[in-house]
């Protein structure tokens, strides 16, 4: 069932101006509820636009978006409850980091949402849980942190609001491999255990492929192509005819193919590609 | 044998932290750099990557050690303002942040910045900045203002700055890790241009594998010393070593060491998709 969706949505930046750009352009589609669903585009091709509409930062300038059927505009007083709900993580959220103390931080939303203090504090333990962070970073300053750390920290900060739809914008660029890793685990037991929505968006093609269950792919303001991880990667050269890399087992594949080897289509991991080529070459 | 253009022996360096305790980063760092080598640097988060690229053009002292690059005896007494001066002009660095790194209002005082400052006369900088932009395909973003290019093209601004100095040696810390795949691109090819074409000396600390797979040596760090250190084939085929120090292999590497341990016959060490290909095809022209 799908739990957000956007119908015929369009964002136009500086309308009228000189510096005019289309954002989105009639863009519809939907997202299934307790999915892991990965948003993925070159810079420009809309999506921080489309995560900014999820939550209502921003408002469609046509079409709607519906979170469980309902216009999220129908009622603009209310969209406090809706933020509640749909959980955003910007770019970079590491610098939005205020608090004296990492705990502090992490309990921010839970309080500005009026629970009691018990409560916040089994919030913040949850979801600094669910990050990796230890519970000895907790009383520490952000400054103390190295960039990964508040990273996990700014991270947790949404998840102990408990959305049910939690949005993330490039939650790992500029990690390194473990770091990445680390977080995206995060990111998806946090589904997996609360049964929330997970919408993640990224440039890397590799990481969608590891973690994703759904994916969009946006070029020039408008879906391309979305689907399962199996549907959108068994059309891999519809992802690169838009500039975007794909995975490099995903390369090889196609290579391989070219030349008359009898390889699947949608073959992303390395796992699969060592059981498929095993079996050709075995 | 020719001097290095860079040359580190047992580099140790410690930071002091909140507590005044001193924290080892370096740990007997050795090290030596010719001119005009293609040099990827790999290491997770803390391994002292940026800390030794930090060391070279002085923004960091050693604690101890020996340090010598472009000539400069950073561990001299007898270095001198000029030294260090010569030392900055010829060793130029690229951050991760593409906005943290341009100062100017139009991309082209941006890249004059480095010059104007170095006092070089008004016809050699418009000079050396046409030819800096010429050189990262950003001219006709000559007059543009930086904050509306992209991330990729805000980097070889960056870079144009760099380049218009003149350096013998550029280092780029993790400066593509904050762009789209196109961008890095850009970035990249850029660089491997001016290491290609004009002979300066590319450090590249990355965490990107494929991106280390295209430089011609490679260094792994590692707790600040030395844990692997060859060209992109040798490093790669020790995937187990790099996964203990935090690190990936690129796919096709990792690929390759698997169907061979289930004892397919597979000499080599493919580092990109095409080479892996080319292997894999010639064992199925065999059969």
């Amino acid at each position: 069932m799908a739990v957000l969706s956007l119908e015929r949505v369009s964002y136009v930046y500086g309308e009228g101006t000189p510096f005019e750009i289309k954002a989105l352009d009639d863009v519809s589609l939907t997202v299934r509820e307790g999915s892991v669903t990965g948003i993925i585009g070159h810079t420009g091709s809309g999506k921080s636009t489309l995560v900014q509409l999820f939550n209502g930062l921003e408002k469609p300038q046509g079409g709607r978006v519906l979170l469980d059927g309902k216009d999220i505009w129908a009622e603009p007083k209310k969209m406090r409850d809706i933020r509640f709900r749909v959980g955003l993580v910007m770019q970079y959220p590491e610098y939005q980091l205020f608090e004296e103390t990492i705990a502090a931080d992490i309990a921010f939303g839970p309080r500005n949402m009026g629970l009691d203090e018990a409560e916040i504090g089994a919030r913040v333990a949850e979801a600094a849980a669910f990050v990796g962070l230890s519970p000895d970073v907790l009383d520490k300053s952000p400054f103390d942190l190295s960039g990964g750390q508040k990273r996990r920290a700014a991270i947790a900060g949404v998840m102990a609001m408990r959305p049910e739809i939690l949005v993330l914008d490039e939650p790992a660029a500029g990690l390194d491999p473990r770091g990445r890793d680390t977080i995206l685990q995060g990111i998806c037991a946090y589904g997996k255990k609360t049964g929330a929505t997970v919408i993640i968006v990224s440039h890397s093609m590799e990481d969608m492929a590891t973690y994703c269950d759904d994916i969009v792919v946006m070029a020039n303001a408008g879906v391309v192509l979305s689907g399962t991880r199996d549907e959108v990667f068994a059309k891999a050269e519809i992802l690169t005819s838009v500039g975007l890399d794909v995975p490099q087992i995903t390369q090889l594949c196609l290579l391989l193919r070219k030349q008359g080897v009898a390889l699947p289509e949608g073959i992303y991991t390395t796992e699969a590609a060592i059981t498929a080529l095993a079996k050709i070459l075995g | 044998m020719r001097e290095p253009f860079i040359h580190a022996k047992d580099l140790r360096y410690a930071y002091t932290d909140e507590n005044g305790l001193k924290q080892p980063v370096l740990q007997g760092l050795t090290l030596d750099i010719a001119k005009g080598e293609y040099v990827a640097i790999l290491g997770h988060n803390g391994s002292g990557k940026s800390t030794f690229a930090k060391l070279l053009n002085m923004i960091l002292e050693p604690d101890s050690g020996e340090l010598v690059v472009a000539g400069h005896d950073l561990m001299s007494e007898d270095l001198t303002e000029e030294d260090f001066y010569a030392l900055r002009r010829e060793v130029g660095m690229v951050f991760q942040n593409p906005d943290n790194q341009l100062v100017a209002t139009i991309v082209e005082e941006d890249v004059a910045f480095g010059p104007e400052n170095l006092g070089v006369p008004t016809a050699e900088i418009r000079t050396r900045v046409d030819a800096a932009l010429a050189a990262v395909g950003m001219t006709e973003y000559a007059r543009h203002e930086p904050h509306r290019l992209s991330g990729g093209q805000k980097q070889r601004v960056a870079i144009a700055g760099v380049l218009a100095m003149e350096p013998a040696c550029m280092l780029l810390d993790e400066a593509t890790a904050m762009l789209d795949p196109k961008g890095r691109r850009e970035v990249i090819e850029s660089v491997e241009k001016l290491n290609r074409e004009k002979g300066i000396t590319v450090l590249m600390i990355t965490h990107y594998m494929n991106e280390a797979a295209r430089a011609d040596r490679v260094i792994v760090m590692d707790d600040g010393v030395i844990l692997m250190d060859g060209t992109p084939r040798e490093v790669f085929a020790n995937p187990r070593i790099l996964q203990e120090a935090g690190l990936d292999v690129p796919q096709c590497t990792a690929l390759v060491h698997a169907l061979r341990e289930k004892g397919i016959p597979l000499d080599g060490e493919p580092v990109n998709a095409e080479e892996c290909a080319a292997l894999l095809l010639g064992l199925l022209e065999d059969k």
